[in-house]
């Protein structure tokens, strides 16, 4: 593939800010399709929402490759495939390895601290983080559910707010100087009680991403007709269909 | 199927726990056999299983469903084990070193005990040497290891592989939304499971099969 490979970006919503950063004023993709974040939740959910969009955007015969601005992601992207065009995407874990610039020192820092909730503007933006719109969101979502029955409501609350019962410190990852983002994470630590700290970030991944830098050490390419697969080493690797 | 029966299985189905001890007391009261107690509390909490696995419940609701049939096992277990009903098997459970995430474990250990299962429940972040000295300690029938992020894959497969060289050999079974069934091949599982109800089957096979 060439340095001018004609591309389509697929990438989560939750990159939002850091692509429109670096694509700039003239962007290095031929089109871009986000996709809402969060999908990992519901890995099968992801795998046929990042399958349908690579099925649209495949139908530009002006496309010559589809990026996707993905990790694993809860291994949502096993299986994924291209019937037209090579996929392109990191060799990352999530969102958070490519924001850190790979995989190594992602493991590096849940290895210090297996308590660390990640955010970054993306995920800020999104209000899904731990804090107090998120606890909000839930009463308002329950309360919507459950409109005569406070205690039930109470309950679900403290539930969702148990499932972060185990960490213990907030870790915000940028790559865009978001100084808002930056403040919103640092109150929703001190919300939490939980520890603040401020990860350098590496925009290495995602730029080379962008620039056609694709060597294989850290991107995988899947030819078309191949899927997205791991191996016995649990590494990115493309298989047949 | 008796009133409060059937009043328990709608609490746990609904997350209701005081209308689960209540209907669980009455039941018990009432003099109906406690094996039946179980078998309306585990009908209630595959339930719940099924409508979260459906997306149309969410993580929340299976929270306050669980903690609901832990309030009436609390009234429940006593009874249990003076009419003789003990567990026959026993199960040491736990996330994964590195991996803090316990929802799919915890549901997992409701529903093993809703089957009778004697649970011992190691927790988070667990390190391949403290399952291996809860094994040393409880010999159980079996080791549950869960795991939600790709992260902490690796130390799955190292933890498989240390608690593979105890003897007597020890049958271990893996799960968590990462994990796939080549994965637990691969890694040298002697089971997997995608779910909660289908890890209880699985868990009642390998002991059966262990017999």
């Amino acid at each position: 593939m060439s340095q001018n490979t004609k591309y389509a970006l697929l990438a989560c919503d939750v990159f939002k800010e850091e692509l429109t950063t670096f694509g700039g004023e003239t962007p290095p993709w031929h089109r871009i399709e986000y996709l809402e974040m969060g999908l990992h939740d519901q890995p099968d959910n992801l795998r046929s929402e990042v399958q349908a969009a690579i099925a649209r955007l495949e139908v530009d015969p002006a496309i010559e490759t589809v990026l996707l601005a993905y990790g694993l992601c809860g291994n949502g992207l096993l299986g994924v495939h291209a019937i037209r065009c090579p996929l392109i995407l990191p060799r990352a874990h999530d969102c958070i390895s490519i924001l850190l610039g790979g995989t190594a020192p992602h493991n590096e820092i849940l290895k210090e601290n297996p308590g660390t909730y990640f955010y970054s503007p993306g995920w800020v933006r999104g209000k899904r983080v731990p804090g107090p719109d998120r606890e909000a969101h839930i009463r308002e979502v329950y309360s919507a559910r459950y409109p005569d029955d406070d205690e039930m409501v109470d309950d679900l609350v403290e539930a969702d707010a148990e499932t972060f019962a185990h960490h213990s410190c907030a870790a915000y990852v940028d790559l865009t100087q978001n100084a808002d983002a930056e403040t919103y994470c640092k109150d929703c630590a001190k919300h939490l009680g939980w520890q603040f700290r401020r990860l350098q970030g590496d925009a290495t991944m995602l730029q080379d991403l962008l620039n056609r830098n694709w060597d294989d050490t850290r991107y995988l390419t899947v030819p078309p007709g191949h899927s997205i697969a791991l191996n016995n080493q649990s590494e990115l690797v493309s298989e047949p269909s | 199927m008796n009133e409060s029966l059937n009043q328990l299985t709608t609490a746990i189905k609904a997350g209701k726990r005081k209308d689960a001890r209540a209907a669980t007391a009455a039941a018990l009261e009432a003099g109906l056999p406690p094996q039946s107690v179980l078998d309306a509390l585990t009908e209630g909490m595959n339930d719940v299983g099924v409508r979260f696995k459906a997306n149309t419940i969410f993580v929340p609701e299976v929270l306050v469903a669980a903690r609901a049939m832990q309030k009436s096992m609390d009234l429940l277990e006593p009874v249990l084990i003076a009419s003789g009903i003990e567990p026959e098997f026993s199960i040491v459970i736990g996330t994964v070193e590195g991996d803090l995430h316990d929802i799919g474990k915890n549901l997992v250990m409701m529903m093993l005990k809703g089957a009778n299962f004697k649970v011992i429940d190691l927790g988070v972040n667990v390190s391949a040497e403290a399952f291996a000295n809860a094994v040393a300690e409880h010999k159980p029938d079996l080791v549950a290891l869960s795991a939600l992020l790709t992260t902490t894959m690796p130390a799955m497969e190292s933890i498989v592989c240390d608690l593979s060289r105890i003897e007597p050999p020890i049958k271990i079974i893996v799960g968590g939304a990462p994990i796939t069934p080549d994965f637990a091949d691969q890694i040298g599982a002697d089971g997997y499971s995608a779910d909660a109800a289908s890890a209880v089957e699985l868990a009642q096979k390998l002991c059966a099969n262990a017999q």
